[in-house]
């Protein structure tokens, strides 16, 4: 049963970083890749603000989220400046870089990783209540995205991916949107991060890894981008993939390999079969227009 | 009448080709100037240098006395600067009104911060825009369309809806580019209509079009302009029945 219930959490944590993540590339259409690395900036500034300032977990979780917003704009306004491409190679240096710098700092636990995080709920709380936690934070982010996506925010998105320039001579300030969607995307990867953080207690740098970008890259595509069940579906179908691959009693030396390439050969087979995703985004502007007014 | 734009010494050159020339030029309020003369004269290059589309080697563009020179393509139209483009560039993801939504002046849904922390506030918004978009999907009979995905219309609705989408900037100065390509029929009609009604309200129109008779039934005046340079200003008919400037635009 505990097992079933780390499964669900840890479903739960994906949809919100694979919900996250369409708000980002589907969309905000800004192709970026180092997602879980703003998992990772949630998960230890949360983590070390409890630990090593004593802000309460309740608090540090917030702040995490934010932070990781704070890393995002950084990140984000110098290459969207240039153009939309660099985003994606700054993006990987921008993850790698901070993974380094992490495993590199004895105070952020190093390569090893950052233990006794102080805990999300005191020692003997069912394992069922933080199932329960997870589930709801996991449908509130679907939902937010939803209205986010769906809303006037999402309608200003739209355009700005169809035609930016036209978009831009109409008086729609075109980085201030993507940077926007960038952040919010970012911060509650974060948020999903922190959470993980007070829970598991204990996070190592190499679980931020491309490994893991490649992993929620493929449950928004195999899902389906732009579509508010799409990421949940695929956070849920890919999060339970890699447990039975471990049922599979392979050599531990493969299954990493394994992971990447199922991952990878998912995106490839989907991208060629199936663009759309196993749940087909509506055309949610001419679509819903003509159902409540048409 | 007061100038509402004025543009002063603007030069453009894309290696050898000249675009933009010495270009003087002043719009007034509800005046409508017709620039005219053969492909490739800087017409509508003319309209990417005022927008900010792109950039000039020299000279200056000023809106009711106020240099553009240093906004971004978006703060220009901020100002009260709207433009239609030759080839549409209507958002086709989104229905005809959600095309005309976006593009209010000051549009309140761009702003992340209104959206999560004052959803009220973003609500009247959109109450508003959308019946300042129904007035103007009427003025330009777009009505029965509002709905549809501006993908599926005629290409002389589609015309109207990139006009459309430019009035909802309650601009001070509008551009349009080749409004008439490709238009015929009831579609004419709306789009005088529709120029002269902005026109009236003091708006300043500069318009791009070959169609000499759109031109001279609409345009106060006219700007002929050959090889980035305005060779001739004045009234229509005296333009096009000019031998030199018929030669020049037939290139015979």
């Amino acid at each position: 049963m505990d097992y079933l219930y780390t499964v669900i959490i840890l479903v739960s944590l994906y949809v919100v970083l694979s919900t996250s993540f369409n708000l980002v590339i589907g969309y905000g259409g800004l192709i970026s890749i180092a997602h879980p690395i703003f998992y990772a900036i949630g998960a230890y500034a949360s983590a070390l603000l409890a630990k090593d300032f004593g802000v309460p977990v309740v608090i540090a979780l917030f702040a995490g989220a934010a932070i990781a917003a704070i890393a995002s704009i950084i990140l984000a306004l110098p290459s969207l400046r240039v153009s939309g491409d660099y985003l994606l190679i700054a993006s990987i240096g921008f993850q790698l870089g901070i993974l380094e710098i992490i495993k590199n700092l004895s105070w952020m636990g190093g390569a090893g990783g950052l233990s006794n995080i102080p805990g999300i709920l005191p020692p003997g709380t069912p394992k069922l209540v933080f199932t329960a936690i997870a589930v709801i934070v996991a449908l509130l982010a679907t939902w937010f995205v939803r209205q986010i996506a769906h809303g006037p925010f999402g309608r200003a998105l739209s355009a700005m991916r169809d035609d930016e320039l036209a978009f831009a001579a109409l008086g729609r300030n075109a980085m201030r949107i993507k940077v926007g969607t960038f952040a919010l995307g970012s911060a509650l990867a974060g948020f999903a991060g922190a959470l993980y953080a007070h829970y598991f207690r204990f996070v190592t740098p190499e679980q931020f890894g491309i490994l893991a970008s490649a992993a929620i890259l493929t449950m928004v595509v195999v899902g389906g981008l732009r579509s508010t069940w799409g990421p949940v579906v695929g956070a849920i179908l890919l999060q339970a993939l890699p447990q039975l691959i471990t049922f599979l009693d392979l050599p531990t030396r493969w299954l990493g390999p394994l992971q990447g390439l199922l991952f990878t050969g998912l995106v490839l087979v989907f991208m060629v079969v199936r663009p759309q995703g196993l749940v087909p985004a509506t055309r949610t502007w001419s679509a819903r227009t003509e159902k409540s007014h048409g | 009448m007061a100038n509402v734009v004025e543009i002063i010494g603007l030069r453009k050159a894309f290696g050898g080709i000249v675009v933009a020339d010495n270009i003087n030029l002043q719009l007034a309020a509800g005046q409508v100037v017709g620039l005219i003369g053969p492909n490739g004269a800087g017409k509508t290059s003319l309209f990417n240098l005022m927008t900010g589309v792109i950039a000039p080697d020299a000279g200056s563009v000023l809106l009711e006395g106020r240099p553009l020179d240093r906004c971004k393509i978006y703060a220009r139209a901020r100002r009260g600067l709207s433009r239609t483009w030759q080839n549409l560039r209507l958002f086709p993801s989104l229905s005809v009104i959600d095309n005309l939504i976006v593009a209010v002046r000051e549009y309140n849904g761009e702003k992340l911060m209104n959206v999560l922390f004052a959803p009220g506030s973003l609500a009247r918004s959109e109450r508003e825009y959308r019946e300042k978009a129904r007035q103007v999907l009427e003025d330009t009979g777009l009505s029965a369309v509002a709905d549809k995905a501006a993908a599926d219309l005629t290409f002389g609705q589609q015309k109207l809806v990139g006009v459309a989408r430019a009035l909802m900037n309650d601009a001070r100065c509008l551009l349009l580019d080749e409004p008439m390509a490709g238009v015929e029929g009831q579609a004419y009609e709306i789009m005088q209509k529709v120029v002269r009604k902005v026109a009236a309200s003091g708006v300043a129109i500069c318009v791009v079009e070959h169609n000499v008779a759109f031109i001279r039934d609409l345009c106060d005046e006219g700007v002929f302009m050959f090889a980035g340079k305005i060779l001739a200003r004045g009234e229509v008919g005296t333009l096009i029945s000019d031998p030199h400037l018929t030669e020049l635009y037939f290139g015979t």
